[in-house]
């Protein structure tokens, strides 16, 4: 097999030009890190909407004076509601104690009101797959239907942004990655395309030769698969610098950063990024081999 | 093993063979010589389709050439040795690595490439050259590197393009000898020349082109 002799062509080609190909390799490490701190923001921002759905509940202020029976028929209602997970029913002596825990020591601006001014109230907690504003919006207009429901709040305000902020996130990213991947893919390209034209003579006579597709291809794909390769480690080298610096020395002073999670898949994902992107350069910069 | 069939070809609208029909059988040794420009060159190049001609038929032993697939050219091309004109060595790689080469494309392991390329370096007098750059040879041991290189993957046509065309005479009957010994052992030959000397009282068919056309066939 012609193999061990492409990969012997491969490293001398690589060590010849190896100032071009050493400035070829930091630049796809820093296309490369770039892809990876845009995966790192969008992983954080996605996992922190994960968490939202627990987090995330709709209050519902009940009419005054409902009975004991109408106050139940509400709870069971609601329980029929699909997108309904649990329900907490909060009395209005209740919801007051409440508010007098969450005021602590202002709790005198209470003082002088005669009557509890508060509503009986029920909490609920929606199921993972309704925490959307389309449904949010659709549950909370059902159950405004129900007699005995005064009002419906579920933070409507909060749920657009952070769902408008995840899809900007998304949409970004994917524009800097696909970016970011065109340019690696450009740098492996142009590398490859001058070492191609420097070797041109030497390729015309291995093709008189009898030389295959495969035989003339097979080093200057491996030479692409190496700078992708050597690109992808220098960036997981740099993704590890990055991480070591944000956790173990920014986050000491900006303690809020600790709820950041680094995705430790990110490390062999890059020289494997590397690899296929510097793979694909190569063989668009070669393209169809004639032989007449 | 050779069959051209009214076999023409143009550069630009300039006809470089005109309706060439001529066959060579299996073991033969033949001759094509001419003048400069009468289509020896191109004739040679259609015969391993370094070029491909516009009309006309060409079978090289069971490969008929217009019917061959771009993807089996390699295949075509491993079975004719070509010395070519200009040499085409390879300026970066030593002799052993230059013959080498022509084993490596065809998928040989290193320690037959060694074995094989050595025996074939003794056989046109350069074993003890193995370890030099073309550079540092003279033109009649650079043409015995590529005659080495054309040979060493066993072929059963051997092409050479005036293959002494800037040697002394001495080495000139050198080359020629070897062409002999090669062609004893059973490869087809066909040498491109304008030099008289190298066809004549060999005995061998010789045909003449001019303009493109085959104008005679005789005996060397």
């Amino acid at each position: 097999m012609y193999i061990v002799y492409s990969l012997r062509l491969a490293f001398q080609s690589l060590w010849r030009e190896k100032w071009i190909n050493l400035l070829s390799i930091l630049t796809i490490a820093a296309g490369l890190f770039m892809i990876m701190l845009t995966f790192f923001v969008v992983y954080n921002i996605d996992l922190a909407t994960k968490r939202l759905p627990a987090r995330f509940s709709v209050m519902i202020y009940l009419d005054d004076g409902l009975t004991e029976k109408d106050t139940k028929d509400v709870m069971a209602a609601l329980k029929k509601t699909d997108a309904v997970e649990q329900a907490r029913y909060i009395p209005k002596d209740k919801a007051l104690q409440e508010l007098k825990g969450v005021l602590k020591n202002a709790d005198y601006i209470l003082e002088g009101m005669g009557e509890n001014p508060l509503s009986s109230s029920i909490e609920i907690k929606l199921k993972k797959e309704s925490v959307n504003i389309a449904s949010v919006k659709k549950v909370a207009a059902d159950i405004k239907k129900i007699k005995g429901v005064s009002e419906v709040e579920y933070g409507e305000q909060f749920l657009n942004s952070i769902h408008s902020i995840k899809g900007m996130a998304q949409g970004g990213s994917l524009s800097v990655i696909i970016l970011m991947s065109a340019g690696v893919i450009f740098v492996c390209y142009s590398t490859i395309k001058i070492a191609f034209y420097r070797r041109k003579e030497e390729i015309e006579t291995f093709k008189l030769l009898g030389a295959t597709r495969g035989f003339i291809r097979a080093p200057f794909v491996i030479e692409g698969g190496m700078l992708g390769i050597c690109g992808g480690l220098a960036s997981m080298g740099a993704a590890f610098a990055f991480y070591s610096v944000l956790f173990y020395k920014v986050a000491l002073t900006i303690p809020v950063l600790k709820i950041l999670v680094f995705p430790m898949e990110t490390y062999p994902a890059l020289p494997a990024a590397g690899l296929v992107l510097g793979i694909g350069g190569a063989v668009i910069a070669l393209g169809r081999i004639r032989f007449s | 093993m050779i069959h051209f069939s009214n076999v023409t070809k143009f550069y630009e609208k300039q006809a470089a063979l005109k309706n060439v029909t001529f066959s060579i059988e299996k073991g033969e040794m033949v001759f094509m010589t001419g003048p400069s420009g009468a289509g020896k060159s191109t004739l040679l190049k259609v015969i391993y389709l370094a070029e491909k001609p516009d009309e006309g038929n060409i079978t090289i032993a069971e490969w008929d050439l217009s019917k061959l697939k771009e993807s089996s050219i390699p295949f075509l091309r491993r079975n004719i040795g070509v010395v070519f004109q200009d040499f085409r060595l390879l300026d970066n790689r030593n002799v052993f690595d230059n013959v080498a080469i022509a084993l490596r494309i065809r998928g040989l392991l290193d320690r037959e490439i060694q074995d094989w390329v050595m025996e074939i370096l003794k056989m046109v007098n350069l074993r003890h050259k193995a370890d030099s750059f073309p550079q540092a040879l003279s033109g009649g041991e650079q043409q015995r590197v590529v005659i080495a290189r054309a040979i060493v993957g066993e072929p059963t046509i051997l092409l050479a393009d005036e293959p002494t065309g800037n040697l002394d005479p001495d080495t000139a009957a050198g080359i020629t000898r070897l062409f002999k010994d090669i062609n004893a052992k059973g490869t087809t030959v066909v040498i491109a020349t304008h030099n008289r000397e190298l066809y004549k009282n060999t005995g061998r068919r010789v045909f003449r082109l001019e303009s493109g056309n085959i104008v005679s066939e005789e005996i060397g």
